[in-house]
């Protein structure tokens, strides 16, 4: 079982200029915890807001894993066996705004383990549709204001092509503001486009891939790319100045209605989530909450998911991240886990304690 | 020749926005401005530059779109608009708008070795509060300098940071060079701005000349709407100079390209950017109004190197 050992601070090391040098979590989740067990509510803390107090969970979640995937096999089987086994409702969803959210952070022909595979896009799409959906796929890419260039160098746009699928450019699009939901960081609140927010559903598409800052980016971190660079920047420095593991905290906590498809065939590991190594893993990954998913992610990666900042400030509020409160389904982790490089440096070595490395 | 069709599309709509049935926005009415004047469409230039000037605040900043609290980057596109549509008739506009642009400044860090490029370095960034970046510091130094303050202390200094973003093997990004020991990719469309930004600039001279090459080799006929234009108009600014910077064939490229937005997007800010560019190539002065074409440099006087920056 993970340990949660409120002793230990994460600095994250990060420079200004980019993220914020931050201590964030452990000894503040275990202070809510402590809140919760005394005065049975998140509110007796006096520091979470409704929209928290709404979503507060020691319940369990359920994450599906598939194995033995290819870009070229039937995606579309696992994503639907996916979805219905982690209680998605395909009745639910006709007539359903669906927005696919993949990561296009700064494509380049020549890594295309950076990004989410086309073919993961084409088939979530096709299961949504099958659905009786209205399926879009929308991103805001983090590093580059040529939108069109990243769909082209990405395979995006030819895949989008081929089915007739609708793109929102999210950098560009007209905002509407949202109150932030997790209040972690100082933001009183996000400028979400549109897309986002008239969607009932936004599918969380993330690349399976180690961050150079925050050691691992999956379905919570990838949602920083509904944000659009038109108010944001490119980067999206203001999020960076007021904390990652906080904005990512504060961005999952401020969006409800969020599922999370994983591309975890061939992912990144190293200098990640730009100019790592590919990793091939074959896998894909599937669950209804973004906390419980990205602490399986983390396990299959062999870092420990209670030393990533923002899976801390997520823990029990957004989601489990604890092993024992998070059913596995299709696969278990443990016989799949393999260790990913990451880089060697101060910030990410906290990340490899507690974990069983052979 | 066929874009004169395009421009007259464009004027039938001066005001635009980013994407089809999108709302007028700064940065693409600004665009749409500079690209009907550099063809002569002063009429049609004068409403979307009189849209920017009602879009401005009273701190003389224009917002990315009216009635929003910013961010403000586009001031520095307005006052380029502004100036290539009127300058006499805009003054006061320009000089509110260019008071606040000097008021901004891109929050510096100390040096760090996870870091390559020189944070204590001062210029433009996107948001209020945050770091200086590639693209609105040559948008900044693009307007600054169009209005007679290139020698400007805070320009000369925005100057040497577009150099020491450069990465050394030519090119640049969105403005990292490289982070935690790892050298970063460049991509075509900032390295176009902030090579427009260096035009006339001795500075650096070996890192502007790798990233000209650079940009030479990475644009072709596949090269996306925006990232064509901006980077054609980056080689233009150092064509005169020099000579040939300008890949052959960079006319029927726009033209494909707008094809291809035609067929697809449809986006009023990519035609009017890549009629600029098209300008541009046709060696059409876009930065200056017509009427003080006659009588005015058009780029400002070579600097001379300040320090080594190679």
């Amino acid at each position: 079982m993970t340990q949660h050992t409120p002793h230990d601070k994460v600095d994250v090391n990060l420079p200004s200029n980019c993220p914020k040098r931050t201590t964030c979590g452990l000894e503040e989740n275990a202070r809510v915890r402590r809140a919760m067990l005394v005065g049975g509510s998140l509110a007796a803390a006096g520091v979470i807001g409704y929209p928290l107090i709404k979503r507060v969970s020691r319940h369990r979640e359920l994450v599906f894993i598939a194995r033995h995937q290819r870009y070229d096999g039937s995606l579309v089987q696992t994503i639907r066996d996916g979805l219905l086994a982690s209680g998605m409702s395909a009745n639910d969803l006709v007539g359903k705004r669906v927005v696919l959210k993949p990561n296009l952070v700064e494509p380049t022909r020549a890594v295309p383990h950076m990004t989410t595979h086309p073919t993961m896009i084409l088939a979530t799409a096709e299961v949504f549709r099958g659905f009786g959906a209205h399926v879009i796929v929308g991103e805001a890419p983090g590093h580059v204001r040529d939108t069109e260039m990243a769909l082209v160098e990405s395979g995006l746009q030819e895949a989008l092509d081929s089915i007739g699928l609708e793109f929102s450019d999210l950098n560009y699009e007209e905002v509407k503001w949202v109150k932030n939901g997790g209040r972690a960081s100082r933001l009183g609140g996000f400028h979400f486009p549109q897309s986002i927010v008239e969607a009932d559903l936004i599918v969380s598409m993330p690349k399976m891939k180690t961050h150079h800052w925050v050691g691992v980016t999956a379905a919570m971190k990838n949602l920083y790319g509904t944000l659009p660079g038109i108010k944001y920047g490119w980067p999206k420095n203001v999020l960076h100045q007021a904390g990652i593991p906080e904005t990512v905290f504060d961005i999952n906590a401020s969006l409800p209605k969020v599922i999370t498809v994983v591309d975890g065939i061939q992912c990144m590991e190293g200098d990640g989530p730009i100019m790592g190594s590919p990793k091939q893993m074959g896998l894909v990954l599937v669950g209804t909450n973004a906390a419980a998913v990205d602490a399986t992610v983390c396990r299959l990666m062999r870092l420990n998911p209670a030393r990533v900042g923002y899976l801390q400030l997520a823990a029990d509020r957004l989601g489990p991240i604890d092993s024992q409160l998070i059913d596995q389904t299709g696969e278990h982790w443990e016989p799949l886990a393999q260790t990913f490089e990451i880089l060697d440096k101060p910030h990410l070595q906290p990340l490899r304690d507690g974990v069983l490395m052979s | 020749m066929w874009h004169n069709s395009l421009i007259t599309q464009l004027a039938v709509s001066p005001v635009c926005g980013y994407l089809a049935r999108d709302a007028g926005a700064a940065e693409p009415t600004a665009i749409s401005a500079l690209a009907l004047a550099a063809h002569g469409q002063t009429d049609a230039a004068r409403q979307a530059a009189d849209w920017l000037a009602a879009t401005q605040a009273t701190d003389g900043s224009v917002a990315v779109r009216r009635n929003t609290d910013g961010p403000c980057w586009p001031t520095s596109l307005a006052v380029l608009a502004w100036h290539a549509v009127d300058p006499v008739d805009f003054a006061e506009q320009i000089d509110r708008a260019v008071t606040w642009m000097l008021s901004i400044r891109g929050k510096t860090q100390v040096r760090s070795s996870e870091i390559k490029h020189d944070p204590t370095l001062v210029a433009w960034p996107w948001v209020v509060g945050t770091h200086s970046w590639i693209e609105p510091t040559a948008l900044h130094v693009l307007a600054l300098k169009a209005t007679g303050y290139g020698d400007h202390p805070r320009v000369r200094e925005a100057v040497r940071l577009l150099v020491d973003r450069q990465i050394p093997g030519g090119g640049c990004n969105y403005g990292n060079t490289g982070v935690l020991g790892q050298t970063l990719w460049p991509h075509v469309q900032p390295t176009g701005l902030a090579l427009w930004a260096l035009g006339g600039e001795t500075l650096g001279r070996g890192r502007i000349k790798a990233s000209i090459a650079w940009l030479r080799q990475a644009l072709c006929q596949r090269t996306t709407c925006t990232s064509l234009a901006w980077g054609l108009l980056g080689l233009q600014a150092h064509d005169s100079h020099r000579g040939g910077t300008i890949p052959d064939g960079a006319s029927d490229w726009i033209e494909q390209a707008q094809a291809r937005n035609s067929a697809g997007q449809r986006s009023a800010y990519k035609a009017a950017l890549l009629s600029l560019a098209a300008g541009a190539v046709e060696g059409r002065d876009c930065l200056t109004a017509p009427e003080v074409r006659d009588t005015s440099t058009t780029r400002g006087p070579d600097h001379a190197v300040e320090e080594n920056v190679q």
